[in-house]
């Protein structure tokens, strides 16, 4: 059993990475890269060849390429001692135009564009636009660079191979002073007399890397992140996994205790503190707060995260969706081709053959007739009934599907022996549905509930959108609509292992529930 | 002994119900003789016995009609009826007190006076042909690869580590993914829909066949050496007809919404083609204001799916010959 499971789950994973590396060719050979500032507030504004320079920078931040621009390699030189410090200023500025270098600089440009050529980038000059004599174009500045374009292989290498990043006291290159880790019971947090422990690091990049709070699931780790790439347009420059998992929603004040010891009400959660070099002295504010670099923190928020408003929704409906459809669906095979069974497959035709956008419509105008709210606010959280529409739409096709499987699955077994030898030892009709035919019919139905309760995280991708639920399902439509390819990876990564893992667990607990199916041949 | 003998012609019977002398013919004499049975005319004439099966042919024959013909006849122009305000917008109630009669205002009008009624059927006829184009696609494709990997046990191992892989991702991610990277037209959404659609079709025929392939009566007819064309031809293919068709009723509908589902969200046909999803997409925005609008494509596009669903269904009924009986 263990070594079938083992089998199945490694081969699961392989699917995984061959589906996240198909859809990454798609995408990032098909896909034009300029389509990634389609949304990009900075690039409609940045105009010439600073548009230009703009582009590639980020193009090298997501990967596309690697980019030395001309200053940088003189850096780089003056590291290793190629170049005395006060040479480089003669020669890092550029001509405006290649002309009108100085002969030092023609030699350095010349010895850039030599050394890059032969590594197989692509060096490129661009020359001032000017207005007048003196006077630069808006953003006409000259630039020179080399870039070479990144192969894919190496791309999916690093994804794959960068994608668990284990915290640890060597992340910070600066100087920190001690290194280490520390384990305390009284996490200075909440004041330091509390009962909380708490494992706390300096070097890394989080402060903390295991603590607990008051949030579910109470206990919380920064040891071990997951990055599956980082959004561009819909979270910009926010990796696919905080995107998803972060709160959302209007800042809430909390009475919070800084490192310092300052008590004050705020957003900031200090438990969430990042490293960012030479931060606390930039001002005033974060003196009186951290005691070292650790200053970035997540800010506390009303709402939940996308996963989080997937999950309410989806495992709701879904829990509403087994507790309707299944009972309908025996009472459906009970009634065959009676009134009740009629109705319920006019239901099921409907569902079916009816575009699900037309039924959520529906559903959406016959709910605004009660009054109930037709779209999430966010800001209204504490309002349940906003929940309703979604879950119930969410919930109605599953539970025509059920009906419909149920109904299906019983009616095949009603003309089994097994049926008609338990009739004619006298058992009533009641004990034959309820003991003997629910059970065998319902083996398949039970091999779905896994993914039903993992498919609640995926959420609805149509509802989501209708009721403007700020979910995983509408992330990933917001993210095709805008042209965030990390993110339309990461979601299909989600998606891939969910299903993976939901069918797996389907198969044990079908396992479970009925003794005749076995993993292991030796037991046959 | 009875010494009585009767004279036959006494008997009053008639020359036919007489024994009579009949050549021996070889080739006669391995002749089965059994009721005529028809495939086709069989399935048509379970099909009409249902009442309710008239009706839905009916309405299917005039869905063709308005969204086939009638666009060949009247061309459809969106500035055409371009009057003054008091045209745009109106619903049926309002364009007949202000239009009069006019087939084209059947269902009111929309932005710039256009004629919904117009615009609904020239929508109806783009998603009608993407159902069926991207339905007969993937039905020949999956039908034909699902009978070989039916049949070869070597495909099979290829095919089922193949389908393990795409079946992981849902197929709207797919289908976006690809509109996304190809500009959007009709024969994007074609190739989008189709390049992994028939994969589930393959391996819902790929299981039928199992089921059939190892019946005793193709065990015979192996057997007896009858080739494998011709055993899948023959003894499989109209056991399989009743499932195709089934399948195929359930899968045009599918295509009709997953249309309006994309351009819904902005990823369908280009700018100039009209669709129900697109009439739809444009109508969502002044929902409230004009719901008329937005009901008219939207109840068009219902109709439209449970008629050719329902009709695909009877005729799957109809066509498994155990209703035959």
């Amino acid at each position: 059993m263990t070594k079938y499971l083992l089998k199945r789950l490694i081969r699961g994973a392989l699917s995984i990475v061959v589906v996240v590396a198909i859809i990454m060719i798609l995408i990032y050979t098909l896909i034009d890269r300029k389509n990634i500032f389609a949304q990009d507030a900075y690039w409609t504004k940045v105009q010439s060849n600073q548009k230009i320079v703009y582009e590639f920078t980020r193009w090298e931040e997501y990967g596309y390429l690697d980019l030395v621009m001309y200053t940088d390699w003189l850096n780089d030189l003056v590291k290793s001692g190629d170049l005395a410090a006060e040479d480089r200023d003669k020669v890092a500025t550029i001509g405006k135009k290649a002309e009108n270098d100085t002969a030092e600089v023609t030699e350095y440009v010349r010895r850039f564009t030599e050394y890059y050529k032969s590594q197989g980038y692509t060096v490129k000059r661009l020359e001032a636009r000017m207005m007048t004599a003196t006077k630069y174009l808006n953003g006409g500045k000259e630039y020179l660079f080399a870039y070479r374009d990144k192969p894919l292989t190496n791309r999916l290498w690093k994804y794959f191979t960068g994608m668990i990043t284990v915290d640890n006291i060597h992340y910070v290159e600066e100087d920190i002073g001690e290194r280490k880790i520390t384990f305390t019971l009284h996490d200075p947090a909440y004041g330091g007399d509390k009962f909380a422990p708490a494992i706390m690091g300096n070097g890394t990049k989080h402060k903390y890397l295991l603590y607990f709070d008051n949030n579910f699931p109470y206990i919380h780790q920064n040891l071990v992140t997951l990055n599956i790439g980082l959004s561009y347009s819909i979270n910009k420059g926010i990796d696919i996994t905080n995107t998803m998992n972060d709160p959302q929603g209007k800042q809430e004040q909390r009475d919070v205790i800084y490192p310092t010891g300052l008590r004050e009400m705020s957003a900031d959660n200090v438990h969430t503190a990042t490293y960012v070099a030479e931060s606390r002295d930039k001002s005033v504010i974060t003196q009186e707060r951290f005691t070292d670099d650790y200053t970035r923190v997540v800010l506390y928020k009303s709402g939940f995260s996308k996963i989080g408003y997937s999950f309410i929704i989806g495992i709701i409906s879904s829990f509403l969706a087994y507790f309707i459809g299944i009972p309908i669906g025996v009472i459906m095979a009970r009634n065959k081709d009676k009134l009740l069974d009629k109705i319920g497959t006019f239901y099921i035709i409907f569902i079916i053959a009816v575009p699900s956008l037309a039924y959520i419509f529906m559903f959406r105008a016959i709910g605004s007739l009660f009054g109930l709210p037709t779209t999430f606010m966010m800001e209204d959280s504490g309002n349940a009934l906003m929940y309703v529409l979604p879950i119930v739409s969410l919930a109605l096709p599953s539970i025509a599907g059920l009906m419909r499987w149920l109904r299906r699955y019983m009616i095949d077994q009603m003309n089994s022996d097994y049926v008609k030898f338990a009739r004619s030892g006298g058992l009533s009709e009641n004990e034959i549905f309820s003991k003997h035919i629910l059970k065998n019919a319902a083996i398949p139905i039970i091999h779905g509930i896994p993914g039903a309760i993992l498919g609640s995280v995926v959420g609805g991708i149509i509802t989501e959108r209708v009721y403007v639920v700020p979910g995983t399902g509408n992330l990933l439509t917001s993210a095709i609509s805008a042209y965030d390819n990390g993110v339309i990876v990461g979601v299909a990564l989600f998606y891939a292992t969910l299903t993976v893992v939901s069918i797996i667990l389907g198969d044990i607990l079908m396992a479970m529930f009925d003794p005749r199916i076995s993993f292991s041949t030796k037991a046959r | 002994m009875n010494e009585e003998l009767v004279k036959i012609d006494d008997l009053g019977f008639s020359e036919e119900e007489l024994f009579s002398h009949y050549d021996f013919s070889e080739i006669e004499s391995e002749k089965i003789t059994a009721p005529r049975y028809s495939y086709w005319h069989s399935v048509f004439k379970v099909f009409f016995r249902k009442k309710v099966n008239i009706f839905i042919l009916t309405l299917l024959l005039l869905v063709i009609i308005f969204s086939y013909i009638y666009p060949l006849v009247v061309s459809f122009d969106q500035y055409a009826l371009l009057r003054d305000y008091e045209t745009w917008h109106l619903t049926p109630g309002d364009a007949y007190r202000v239009i009069g009669f006019n087939i084209h205002t059947l269902l009111g009008t929309g932005d710039t006076g256009m004629s919904i009624w117009d615009s609904t059927w020239y929508g109806a006829r783009t998603s009608i042909s993407l159902a069926f184009i991207c339905a007969a696609i993937n039905m020949l494709i999956g039908v034909l690869i699902g009978a070989l990997w039916g049949f070869s046990k070597k495909i099979d191992i290829v095919m089922t580590e193949v389908y393990n892989v795409i079946a992981n991702v849902p197929y709207l991610l797919i289908v976006m993914v690809f509109i996304r990277i190809l500009s959007p037209s009709f024969i994007t959404l074609v190739f989008a829909l189709t390049i992994t659609g028939w994969l589930g079709i393959a391996y819902f025929i790929r299981t039928q066949v199992i089921i059939i392939r190892d019946r005793e009566y193709n065990l015979a007819s192996r057997c007896l050496g009858t080739s494998l064309f011709r055993i899948a031809l023959k003894n499989i293919l109209p056991f399989m007809t009743s499932v195709i068709v089934t399948l195929a009723a359930a899968e045009i509908p599918s295509y009709i919404s997953y249309e309006v589902f994309l351009s819904y969200i902005g990823l369908g046909l280009s700018a100039n083609e009209v669709s129900l999803g697109k009439l739809i997409e444009a109508a969502n925005g002044a929902m409230n204001q004009f719901p008329w609008e937005f009901w008219s494509p939207v109840a068009i596009a219902s109709i439209i799916a449970v008629v050719l669903y329902v009709a695909g269904q009877n005729l799957g009924d109809a066509s498994d010959p155990r209703t035959h009986m």
